[in-house]
């Protein structure tokens, strides 16, 4: 399933968190350089407030420092153990609210608290760009246009179901299997093409 | 979420791929992230997803954070190359009370629950004030109600007391120094008056910090010693 074009950033990567596991703080830093901008526009995108994704990132450099070791090259690539670390992270803080408040208007989700910067992809362009370097665009330009938005949105910006629903004007039940359905589908794209370069 | 039924392998991996996504409606969420910690298939069958979306994750476009994010890590975490670099006295560098402040922040939130779950009183809804040192752990918490100018400072979690130096508290007002409220008593407990009611001493200041200064507190009117605890100022209301 690896991506060729990342697999040499990815040993890099490896061999830097190994040796921040040994208290190497120039390793760290260069960790730090190699990553955070990475980090900071996923949790960016996903909390839409800028103070609030610059205390997710510090917390999550502040438990990688401490917790490099626990990190097994063999189950999961480097930059997607840091970017699982801070989506996790987002996606709960996100996902809590649900609790207590009510979900986002599209009206709402015009006017963000933070503006992300303007040369920014959409998010159905960067879910495009995520399949071109999968190599599966073929497969999914197969998906329709109302799956693949929630997708994107789902994945990039963290909307739950009910604020899908709300930012594409259908019903929540049909958003929810539009995203069955889309994983579905991305899951047999994704695991042939993964198939594919193993033969 | 039955995760015992015949059909459970198509239905666990429908789970991860949501829960990878995002779309999991949180307590699903916690639950399934509970269980991964001791069920070897559940973990697997979510790092299978996140290995399936990370070319779509590495595609969004990076965005640099303020240098001011690895100022505070390194802070935190003690690192060399920040310390001697450090330009002007602490406070004048944004970032310092901040990172700190996210570790109190999830305390004063625990604590904030507690706080709220009684009928709303809005006016005796007290400020609080959770400090914390490198270690994110509670040192101190400082309380008071709105319209009060006295300000109850109390060591928790068995947090030292020097008797023969002082802990300073510090109010860090946006965008000017920080002005002393005082040493807290070598009990480890005590009041502090504000300079007027809460509401009004405590607009424009987002956090509180702990000096450690000699005995008595500092005379310069300014911090001396070391930053040893940092708290963002919560309003429960």
């Amino acid at each position: 399933m690896a991506v060729a074009p990342s697999s040499e950033r990815n040993a890099r990567l490896a061999q830097l968190l190994s040796r921040v596991a040994l208290g190497d703080q120039a390793a760290f830093g260069d960790l730090y350089g190699a990553t955070s901008a990475h980090l900071y526009g996923a949790a960016l995108r996903i909390l839409r407030d800028a103070a609030a994704a610059e205390e997710i990132l510090q917390e999550a450099y502040v438990n990688v420092w401490h917790h490099a070791g626990s990190y097994e090259a063999a189950k999961s690539q480097p930059l997607t153990w840091l970017t699982t670390i801070v989506r996790n992270r987002c996606l709960d803080q996100v996902r809590r609210r649900e609790l207590a408040t009510v979900p986002l208007t599209p009206e709402d989700d015009d006017a963000p608290r933070h503006e992300l910067p303007s040369d920014a992809m959409t998010p159905a362009e960067m879910l495009q760009a995520g399949a071109e370097a999968a190599s599966v665009r073929d497969c999914m330009e197969a998906l329709d246009a109302g799956p693949k938005q929630a997708i994107a949105l789902a994945f990039y910006r963290g909307l739950s179901h009910a604020e899908l629903a709300a930012h594409l004007r259908a019903p929540l039940g049909t958003v929810k299997s539009w995203v069955r359905r889309a994983l579905a589908r991305m899951k047999n794209c994704l695991d042939r093409a993964g198939d594919a370069r193993t033969e | 979420m039955n995760l015992s039924r015949p059909d459970r392998e198509p239905r666990l991996d429908a789970l991860a791929a949501e829960y990878v996504l995002g779309t999991l409606p949180v307590r699903a969420r916690l639950r399934l992230a509970r269980i991964a910690q001791t069920d070897t298939a559940v973990a697997a069958a979510i790092r299978g997803w996140e290995q399936r979306l990370s070319p779509f994750a590495e595609a969004a476009p990076p965005v640099t954070p303020p240098p001011r994010v690895w100022r505070v890590v390194a802070l935190r975490l003690g690192l060399e190359p920040v310390r001697p670099a450090a330009p002007g006295p602490w406070w004048t560098r944004v970032g310092v009370w901040r990172g700190f402040a996210v570790a109190s922040l999830a305390a004063a939130l625990v604590l904030g629950t507690a706080l709220l779950a009684p009928p709303p009183e809005a006016p005796r809804q007290p400020i609080v004030v959770v400090l914390a040192g490198a270690d994110a752990r509670p040192a101190l918490i400082a309380t008071v109600a709105r319209d009060s100018r006295t300000l109850t400072v109390k060591a928790v979690g068995g947090t030292p007391v020097p008797t023969d130096k002082s802990l300073e508290l510090w109010l860090l007002p946006d965008g000017a120094a920080p002005r002393s409220l005082g040493a807290i008593p070598a009990t480890g407990m005590g009041q502090l008056r504000l300079p007027a009611a809460a509401d009004v001493a405590l607009n424009g200041v987002p956090a509180l910090a702990i000096t450690l200064e000699q005995g008595g507190g500092s005379t310069a009117g300014a911090p001396q010693g070391p930053v040893l605890y940092t708290g963002r100022v919560e309003r429960l209301y």
